[in-house]
């Protein structure tokens, strides 16, 4: 059931310095993990989508949003006051996992960036999913909340420096490892990154219907 | 006893558009309005307007002139996407009485009466209700429209559609098959199933699926057409219910671009491989299938390697009819703060390209019929008295007989075709079925 209405901001956590999680109250609203919401400051007329970033058993909910240099709703939100309103709609689109696949299939998670958001979601809402999340970023120090992730689970691919699990694109990473053709495959991101990463996977022989993409930008 | 008052409509954009008015002409009807041409005098104009482009928005504008121009003093409302998108705006010009945004068209009626009995009208007072239309007993058209589901969560970059017809809503089934028993009683063959994207009908246990196979169980001598859905949303099951004699073998399934990075980047929620082994797989299920689509030249981005890929795929799939759009850009969208806007002249120049590669695919996919029967609606007798109408494909068909029928189903044994803009079938009759 989709809702609009203001939610109250209970917390802001800065990870970086652009990239910071909205805490806000739920307010009720049902969601799947892997949805978003639209999003804006209270009384704005630009709203946004984000990945709903908390799990759909948590009481608040939660967006992870980075700065963007000449953004406009991304930079509002980083300035917004704890106790101010935000304006939410949602839950929106059809991102989510078949939770019929759940039980017996591996999952693997392709994210760059905040693209990781919708993946921290599922994993918290389900936490009987086989997973593998992997993780583009520059640098090792934008492994946002990484010690949500079992850290088995989580391999950060760092393009700018040697500190993450595997130095090189998330793209180069899938090129330098078998997956197993059962795989369901998620990928969100910016759209370059989920195109190259499709092209790989499907050239591994993973059928196309088991490859599902939210493209940001 | 006072002279009716006289009503004229005009409709731009889709089928949506075209369902709603005729609801509301029907309406006004039966509250002994006169309807009267559009650009005639008249005391009241609406106009149903569309956003999806900028060249509707120019449309739009210029109807509310026509309107302007043949009654100054007649009150014009102007209702519909354009309405939504610019209410403000158009709430100051004063060719226009009042603007009703998609949310009140259900009211439109009830804003003409109170404006006539000398109210103060304000149309946030009346109902917001998308799906209140009563069924239309005559309507502008042989085929009834039945609105199912309005709206979309989508949110593809290019698109306005969300912002003015808002979140995806389905209209409860039951109503549905009400609507379409009383329009089967009223004496219509044909329903086109109406909607944003149909695909994404939900009303409880109900989906499309589930519901279009319900439908087609309604018993009567009527036949079903599906009109525009995405290519997301249902299964492949759903193609199986074409093996139904009442379900017209035509789907108008958009494609936009057989680019796999355009597709991405107009965040459509399927790829260009999946499109072209859906359209395949449908195809050999049926063989002689009219797939028709929609493609988008000149998105942002979008090079000359990858429209070229747009018309590959056009070539592999081969599609009975293409509606082509030149990207253009809407306020508000993603793709409007996107890099790398393709100029005017390149968008026309690749416009020209798809439209004559989909005249040839048209032409070559309708003489294809000659020699196939067609069970054909007769939607009109024509000043030589023959008859014409469609054939289940939704492909045009002059019946080259005298003495047929409006709105009567013939079996038509297909000979010849006639060339031009829309290509047309000509045969005769085999069996009179009515
Ligand atoms: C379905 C969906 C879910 C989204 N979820 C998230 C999310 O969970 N977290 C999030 O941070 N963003 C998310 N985004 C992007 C978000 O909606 C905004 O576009 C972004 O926050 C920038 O907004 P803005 O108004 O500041 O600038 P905009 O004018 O929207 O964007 C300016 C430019 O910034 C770049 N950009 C946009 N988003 C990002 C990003 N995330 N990282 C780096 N560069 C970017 C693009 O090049 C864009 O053209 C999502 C987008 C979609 C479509």
């Amino acid at each position: 059931m989709q809702t609009k209405g203001k939610h109250r901001l209970i917390d802001i956590r800065h990870l970086t310095d652009s990239t910071y999680v909205l805490q806000m109250e739920r307010n009720g609203l049902q969601f799947d993990a892997g949805q978003h919401i639209l999003l804006g400051a209270a009384g704005d007329l630009n709203q946004r989508e984000y990945s709903i970033y908390s799990g759909n058993r948590d009481e608040y909910l939660e967006v992870l949003i980075k700065e963007v240099d000449d953004g406009d709703v991304s930079k509002k939100l980083k300035n917004i006051t704890i106790g101010d309103y935000l304006q939410v709609e949602g839950p929106l689109g059809y991102f989510r996992l078949d939770t019929k696949l759940v039980p017996d299939k591996k999952f693997l998670f392709i994210s760059s960036g905040t693209g990781i958001a919708p993946f921290h979601s599922m994993v918290k809402s389900h936490p009987e999913l086989d997973y593998t999340v992997l993780h583009g970023v520059r640098y090792g120090y934008e492994g946002y909340e990484r010690s949500h992730y079992d850290k088995n689970r989580y391999i950060q691919c760092t393009s700018g420096d040697e500190t993450g699990h595997f130095h090189g694109r998330v793209t180069d990473y899938l090129k330098a490892h078998p997956i197993d053709n059962s795989t369901i495959c998620y990928f969100c991101g910016n759209f370059k990154m989920i195109r190259e990463a499709m092209d790989i996977l499907e050239k591994k022989g993973i059928p196309h219907h088991q490859l599902h993409a939210e493209v940001y930008f | 006893m006072n002279e009716p008052k006289t009503v004229a409509f005009k409709t731009l954009g889709c089928r949506l558009n075209l369902y709603e008015t005729d609801a509301l002409a029907a309406e006004f009807v039966r509250k002994n309005y006169k309807i009267v041409d559009f650009g005639e005098p008249a005391d009241l104009y609406v106009i149903n307007t569309c956003t999806v482009t900028n060249q509707s928005d120019q449309k739009s504008r210029r109807e509310i002139n026509v309107a302007h121009k043949a009654n100054a003093h007649g009150v014009t409302i102007v209702t519909g996407c354009m309405a939504t998108n610019y209410k403000e705006q158009l709430e100051k010009n004063e060719a226009i009485d009042y603007v009703v945004d998609n949310q009140h068209k259900t009211s439109v009626l009830a804003v003409a009466e109170a404006h006539f009995n000398g109210e103060l009208v304000d149309i946030n007072h009346f109902d917001a209700n998308l799906f209140n239309y009563s069924p239309a007993d005559t309507t502008f058209h042989t085929r009834s429209l039945i609105k199912i589901q309005d709206g979309c969560d989508n949110f593809c970059t290019f698109c306005i559609i969300p912002k003015v017809r808002g979140r995806a809503t389905s209209r409860p089934p039951e109503d549905i098959f009400e609507n379409i028993k009383t329009v089967i009683a009223y004496g219509y063959k044909e329903i086109v199933l109406t909607g944003v994207n149909l695909g994404r009908y939900q009303h409880g246990a109900y989906d499309f699926e589930r519901l279009t196979e319900e439908i087609l169980e309604i018993p009567g001598d009527f036949r079903v057409r599906i009109s525009s859905i995405e290519p997301d949303g249902y299964s492949e099951s759903f193609f199986r219910l074409f093996n139904h004699p009442k379900l017209t073998p035509h789907l108008h399934i958009c494609l936009q671009s057989g680019s796999e990075e355009i597709l991405l980047k107009m965040r459509r929620m399927y790829t260009a491989r999946f499109f072209k082994d859906m359209a395949i797989k449908l195809q050999q299920m049926h063989p002689g299938f009219n797939l028709t689509t929609d493609i988008i030249v000149g998105f942002p981005g979008e090079t000359d390697d990858q429209f070229g890929e747009t018309l590959e795929m056009m070539k592999t799939i081969g599609f009975g009819h293409v509606h082509t759009f030149k990207y253009s850009v809407r306020k508000g969208t993603r793709a409007e703060r996107m890099e790398g806007q393709v100029a005017s002249h390149e968008k026309t120049q690749r416009s020209e390209e798809v439209r004559k590669l989909a005249d040839e695919m048209k032409l070559s996919f309708r003489t294809s019929f000659i020699g196939k029967t067609q069970r054909v609606l007769v939607e009109k007798i024509r000043d030589d008295g023959t008859a014409s109408g469609y054939g289940e494909h939704y492909v045009p068909v002059v019946i080259r007989e005298h003495g047929l029928t409006a709105n009567t189903f013939y079996d038509v044994m297909i000979e010849d075709i006639l060339a031009g803009d829309e290509p047309t079938l000509t045969g005769t009759r085999v069996v009179e079925t009515n």
